[in-house]
């Protein structure tokens, strides 16, 4: 639900380019003080964890419409300046089948690399206050999802005025007349309004669906940390003790 | 994702005029379809776009099959249906917009191998963010054999029930555990092999 699955060309040119521009930017910025050799290692990594991503976002929850990130699991595994990567080639794999536009890449790997960067840091500040695995793992996951949800709504509010654009695009000159029906019904301006973007209706339904959402996602992410705490503690690099 | 195989085989086996088409065109065709998305803002454009590709689509002789994947996109487009308190012409747009793009992207996919793709992409962008792209398509086919075997086990332990979903839940995410494990392990294992043939950041495709 933190993704934009917007198709091409529903966002304004500036907003879109600017989600490129800062996505390369913070791209560059990462990569300028990761070392060649340790990223060289970790690339054959980062690909399974991608590819982790993308098979967890094609199953879909058909009832709400959700699918599994899988990414604060793989900004754990994966730590924050290599999740930006993984982010970056989930989204281009995943525009590529038409889940969500190819001018939208930036923008989601923005938002998409928030959850799992706070993921990462959310899960390691509250180990070491809370000590308690299943807590700490849904906490993490929960706060983290929520900050990425909200990033995303910022994202789609910032386009408001070019989506009302679009709807009176058409108005008396389209190839279905919408005039004729306004004259019709709206002789004293009641409907003053119709026309215009319902920003509050969106976020109410992307709210009460990404709640479900992040319990959801939440609690399979949990029940993943302590599948991998039993069977390979390593992975997770933590301290002996976790319960 | 079950298609990406078949997708693979049909763009490798097709003999249409865009299969024989170089790969450099056919994504400067596919920016030129992303322009329009992008530019045209009435429904006679879109339309006249989306009849373009559809045309390309039965002319290389495309499995119906593979054509239901272009709809898919459709699912999430419905959200933002009530953004425009549903407005007619918005939906038309919108959808078309979508339509549009995840056409002409099941064309290029479908017409030609993935390893040219990166090729010609590998000119223009960074080796890294390349090689990066080529691993995980090259893995989502390894996770999928694994996901195969998986489904199996998962059956065997309850599958996924309404009924039970506490139970079903857990066993979601222990095959998502699996997953990750066996993916883990292969990726060591592709590392030591890639080390093996002199891999230096950059994968040299055949012909280079």
């Amino acid at each position: 639900m933190s993704h934009i699955h917007l198709p091409d060309g529903v966002l304004p040119v500036w907003l879109w380019a600017s989600g490129f521009i800062i996505a390369i930017l913070i791209g560059f910025i990462l990569f300028r003080f990761t070392k060649k050799e340790a990223l060289t290692k970790k690339l054959p990594l980062l690909g399974m964890m991608a590819a982790a991503m993308v098979l967890g976002a094609s199953v879909e929850i058909v009832p709400i419409a959700y699918h599994v990130n899988l990414m604060v699991i793989s900004g754990i595994l994966l730590e924050p300046s290599l999740i930006f990567l993984a982010t970056f080639v989930v989204n281009v794999i995943l525009a590529l089948f038409g889940h969500g536009g190819i001018t939208v890449i930036g923008l989601n790997t923005l938002t998409l690399s928030i959850e799992g960067i706070f993921g990462y840091l959310f899960f390691r500040l509250f180990w070491k206050i809370l000590k308690r695995l299943t807590p700490v793992a849904f906490i993490a996951t929960f706060l983290a999802l929520c900050l990425s949800t909200f990033s995303m709504i910022g994202v789609v509010g910032l386009g408001v005025s070019h989506y009302e654009e679009l709807i009176h695009k058409n108005e008396g000159h389209g190839i279905f007349e919408f005039k004729l029906l306004k004259e019709k019904h709206d002789p004293h301006g009641e409907d003053k309004g119709k026309g215009e973007v319902n920003f509050r209706r969106f976020i109410a339904i992307v709210l009460s669906l990404s709640f479900l959402g992040w319990i959801l996602e939440g609690i399979i992410t949990t029940l993943i940390v302590r599948y991998l705490h039993r069977l390979r503690p390593d992975l997770l690099r933590l301290e002996i003790g976790a319960s | 994702m079950i298609q990406l195989s078949y997708l693979d085989y049909l763009s490798i086996e097709g003999r249409s005029f865009l299969h024989r088409l170089g790969p450099g065109w056919k994504i400067i065709g596919m920016l030129m379809v992303l322009s329009g998305i992008v530019l045209l803002r009435n429904l006679f454009g879109l339309f006249s776009l989306y009849g373009i590709l559809l045309a390309f689509f039965f002319i290389c002789r495309l499995p119906l099959r593979i054509f239901f994947l272009t709809l898919y996109p459709l699912i999430f487009t419905v959200l933002f249906i009530f953004i425009s308190g549903f407005q007619l012409h918005f939906i038309l747009l919108v959808f078309l917009k979508a339509l549009s793009g995840s056409t002409g992207v099941v064309l290029l996919l479908a017409t030609t191998p993935y390893p040219l793709i990166f090729r010609t992409l590998g000119r223009f962008l960074p080796s890294l963010l390349v090689t990066a792209l080529f691993l995980t398509y090259r893995s989502i086919f390894i996770l999928l054999k694994v996901l195969e075997e998986t489904q199996h086990a998962l059956y065997l332990r309850g599958g996924f029930q309404w009924k039970h979903p506490w139970r079903s839940l857990h066993n979601i995410s222990n095959a998502f555990g699996h997953l990750i494990i066996k993916g883990i392990d292969a990726s060591e294992k592709m590392y030591e092999s890639m080390m093996l043939r002199g891999f230096k950041n950059k994968i040299h495709y055949r012909g280079e």
